[in-house]
């Protein structure tokens, strides 16, 4: 895992409807040590409005962390509206969802994914995604 | 002359035309040329003569008185004749007295008066003159003339000949062109005409008749003959024609002959007017038993023995009688063929003389025949009469009208009509009335040659009663193949009718709950799936945050409260073991539709071991196995089916170091596997219940969900085997199972 330290805040779009992992995910960021702007979006709809209006009412972001399993509209569904927006075209995603379902995976390659994460069961286990969200940062930062 | 030989005609003629006129025209000529010079020369010399004579009289004087002047005015007078070049008058001394040079003139007189009175040399002729006086010779004149004229009239003639001959050749030419045509064109069209014939040997081809003389009667007689000769051709050609087809129609009469005995189904044998054998054919030979080497040449009573049936006594050879008796002759009946082998053929037979067109015996043949078989279907036949007569099914026949011509016991029981009721009326009577158009639609197919077997219909009894029947109708054949009518089998299948339509009735209800179960089953399992995955999501939750309130809030739980968190962390562990292992149980479907894949079940082992390596390390098991098949399956569930076999024997392990062995081998057309280990054991009573969704035989001392051996068994029947197990308890246990035979490479007896 990469020791590198990141400059400044980094900020962050969480699309997660239930406020258990939203808390669970803070924390496993903060456990990381990551100064992050977390900008919580808990419904399908509503990310969907978001990225179509290109993200003016948010901050230029890092990265996105999107769950599938959302109402409404699916995490899938604002994933393929991202990569057909302008302003999100490049953005980083991670998926975190309880689906370990191979057509998602597949589907979430497809859309330049970078991290499929399947929500673990274990508290040890979701406090690390943190880490690998800090890993995925400093990747992009190098990567500029 | 040779290089004419060759050449072609036309140019023969122009040559030889050419040839003549300039030779017959050279040679008028030259006689004409000869001639007038010779007769010209003849008359200068006469006048050249005469002229000496008078200037001789003329000078005579002059000489006589000495006058040279007036002699040579004398001869001076002689310029007249231009020709004359010199004119001389010598004195008696032989001197010249007097002369006359023409101007221009070569040589002037000679020294001495010369010899000869007439001379020509080559360019003059000379004259020579006594001048007398009184009979004395007082001198002599000589005259020298020149013969130029002569020369110079010749070159003329001899041009005029050349002009002439020219003019002539050419005049011939042209006339011999268009001459020569006239022999020369019928020749060479003669000449075509015959390269045409020899080089086509089309004899239609004609020459052309250009003229009446001998040409045009060679033209005609070459055509005549050219007629005679394609007259003769084409009759050469028919006759051919005719010998070749006559000559192929014997070949194929002989081919077909020889065929029709040598394939016959008759034993054909000829013999000669001694009785031996020139010819037999296969069936002959082999009813006989001897080859044909053995047999041709030898006497027929040598080969041929014949006797009586009941009485064994020899029967006359036939081949004897048609020879005496010189007609043809039937064989007695019941006449038996000894083969050679001693085989005994009853045999029916013939023989006739073969005549020669004077009608003396030439020889005989014999034909015979096995009567085996006819005597063999006649048996057949009194055999199939009786079965008919004894057959409870109905038998019966028609003819092509319908109407019944023979009608059994069992038709009398199975219809109720008597035979005597039945035949010579319409088969209608057994057939219900909305059932009679079949009849006809039936005779028509037996008619086309066909055969109905087991056509199910109705026919009625005599009572009117309805009976559900299977008939068989087939096509009856008199010798010539002609179908003359139809024999019916019906039997009676009201009984089989209606036990059909029960058990279709109570079929058609199995499928139904079947198919009704079926449903409920996938639903079932749907639901299964959906609860357990859904089921997992606020299970994380309460596993996460309760481990979270441990961590967070550890400290300030008293030992209760500890214990009570301790609970919930169990419990949500324990539940999320049983959803997931009910979630890898429904998830083993028939997947049919996946395509099979090789599997190397000794890799799977291997894996297996890997897997569970934590727990093989910690209780010292020993896992071994056979080599095992490679599988051609869909699906990869082999891995969870071996694994938790193993697994369980490990878990369920005695207090010695679990020994596991995993074995297979080939059993009929299946595949048996064997798991045994040496641990704890089950008790017989439990053998069934324990693969069992959620089946458990022991508490919580050793953890488990009770699903493991459900999906082994989930596992194996997906792929259509078996599974159970033999045990005692305390005496380890064998856990096995069949697969259908999907091996692709396994060779049993192995250990590894």
């Amino acid at each position: 895992m990469s020791e590198a330290t990141l400059e400044g805040r980094v900020r962050i779009l969480l699309v997660e409807d239930n406020p258990a992992d939203v808390h669970l995910l803070r924390r496993a960021l903060a456990h990381a040590g990551l100064d992050c702007e977390l900008t919580v979006i808990d419904d399908g709809a509503d990310a969907l409005a978001m990225v179509r209006q290109g993200g003016q009412f948010s901050p230029v972001l890092d990265l996105a962390i999107l769950d599938l399993n959302l109402p409404k509209h699916s995490g899938m569904e604002v994933l393929e509206e991202m990569r057909s927006s302008q302003t999100f075209a490049k953005l980083p995603v991670i998926i975190l969802s309880s689906s370990s379902s191979p057509p998602d995976r597949a589907r979430s390659e497809e859309f330049g994914v970078r991290r499929y994460i399947v929500k673990p069961p274990d508290l040890e286990e979701y406090l690390r995604i943190g880490w690998d969200v800090k890993e995925l940062l400093v990747e992009c930062r190098t990567q500029g | 002359m040779r290089a004419l030989r060759d050449i072609p005609i036309s140019q023969k003629l122009l040559v030889i035309i050419m040839l003549v006129t300039i030779a017959s025209l050279l040679l008028s000529g030259l006689v004409v040329v000869a001639w007038d010079s010779v007769l010209f020369r003849r008359s200068l010399q006469r006048d050249i003569s005469t002229l000496a004579h008078i200037v001789a009289d003329n000078s005579t004087a002059a000489l006589a008185f000495d006058d040279r002047e007036t002699a040579t005015q004398t001869l001076a007078s002689l310029r007249a004749r231009p020709h004359l070049a010199a004119a001389c008058i010598y004195g008696s001394d032989g001197a010249v007295f007097a002369e006359y040079l023409r101007v221009g003139a070569g040589a002037g007189c000679p020294p001495g008066a010369p010899a000869d009175e007439l001379r020509f040399t080559s360019t003059s002729l000379i004259v020579r003159r006594p001048i007398v006086l009184d009979g004395r010779r007082i001198g002599t004149l000589v005259l020298l003339y020149d013969l130029d004229e002569v020369y110079s009239r010749i070159r003329q003639y001899g041009q005029i000949v050349l002009l002439v001959l020219l003019g002539s050749s050419i005049f011939a030419f042209l006339l011999s062109s268009k001459l020569r045509a006239i022999i020369a064109e019928p020749i060479s069209h003669l000449a075509e005409a015959t390269r045409m014939v020899s080089a086509t040997r089309d004899y239609s081809i004609r020459a052309q008749q250009l003229s009446q003389d001998e040409l045009g009667r060679l033209a005609e007689g070459f055509n005549k003959m050219l007629a005679r000769i394609q007259a003769q051709d084409t009759e050469l050609r028919k006759a051919l024609l005719a010998q070749e087809a006559a000559l192929r129609e014997t070949r194929k009469i002989r081919d077909s002959l020889k065929t029709t005995l040598a394939s016959i189904g008759d034993a054909v044998i000829s013999t000669d007017a001694d009785g031996r054998v020139v010819f037999v054919n296969h069936v002959a030979q082999s009813l006989l038993g001897r080859p044909e080497p053995d047999v041709v040449g030898r006497h027929l009573d040598e080969v041929f023995p014949i006797v009586n049936e009941f009485s064994r006594a020899g029967v006359e050879s036939p081949v004897t009688k048609v020879l005496r008796e010189g007609r043809i002759v039937g064989l007695a009946n019941h006449t038996i063929l000894i083969a050679r082998d001693g085989k005994e053929i009853p045999i029916d037979d013939s023989g006739a003389p073969i005549r020669d067109e004077k009608g003396d015996i030439q020889g005989t043949v014999l034909v015979f025949r096995d009567v085996t078989p006819r005597r063999r279907a006649e048996e057949t036949g009194r055999l199939l009469a009786s079965i008919v007569a004894s057959s409870a099914d109905a038998i019966f026949s028609k003819d092509m009208n319908g109407i019944v011509t023979s009608w059994n016991k069992g038709a009398e029981q199975t219809f109720g009509f008597s035979a005597q009721e039945m035949i010579g009326r319409p088969i209608a009577a057994i057939v219900p009335p909305e059932l009679l158009d079949e009849i006809p639609r039936m005779l028509e197919r037996i008619r086309r040659g066909e055969r109905i077997e087991h056509y199910e219909t109705v026919r009625r009894t005599k009572a009117g009663e309805a009976l559900n029947v299977s008939v068989t109708i087939s096509p009856l054949q008199d010798p010539l193949g002609r179908i003359t009518g139809a024999s019916t089998i019906s039997r009676d299948i009201t009984e089989r009718v209606r036990a059909a339509d029960r058990l279709a009735r109570l079929n058609a209800d199995l499928e139904r709950s079947n198919q009704t179960l079926m449903l409920t089953n996938q639903d079932l399992e749907r639901f299964a799936f959906i609860a357990s995955h859904d089921l997992q999501e606020p299970l994380r939750m309460i596993t996460a945050y309760s481990q979270l309130l441990i961590k967070s809030y550890s400290g300030r739980f008293d030992s209760e409260a500890s214990m009570f968190v301790g609970f919930i962390v169990d419990g949500t562990k324990r539940m999320r073991e049983l959803l997931s292992d009910l979630l890898e149980y429904t998830a083993i479907r028939a997947h049919d539709e996946e395509p099979p894949q090789l599997v190397d079940l000794n890799l799977v082992m291997e894996h297996v071991r890997q897997n569970l390596k934590a727990a093989i390390d910690e209780s010292h098991a020993v896992v071994t196995n056979d080599r095992l098949p490679v599988l051609r399956a869909p699906g990869g569930h082999f891995q969870p089916l071996f694994q938790n076999l193993v697994g369980n024997a490990i878990k369920y392990r005695s207090e010695r170091p679990p020994r596991i062995h995993v074995s297979a081998q080939k059993v009929g057309d299946e595949l048996r596997f064997a798991v045994s280990d040496n641990g704890m054991g089950i008790e017989p009573e439990y053998h069934s219940q324990i693969f069992g969704l959620f089946k458990r035989l022991h508490g919580k001392k050793i953890p488990g969900t009770g699903v493991g051996l459900a999906i082994c068994q989930r596992i194996v029947e997906r792929y259509g085997g078996r599974i159970w197990v033999e045990s005692q308890l305390g005496q380890g246990a064998t856990f096995l199972f069949t697969l259908p035979d999907i091996a692709v490479d396994f060779v049993t007896g192995e250990s590894k």
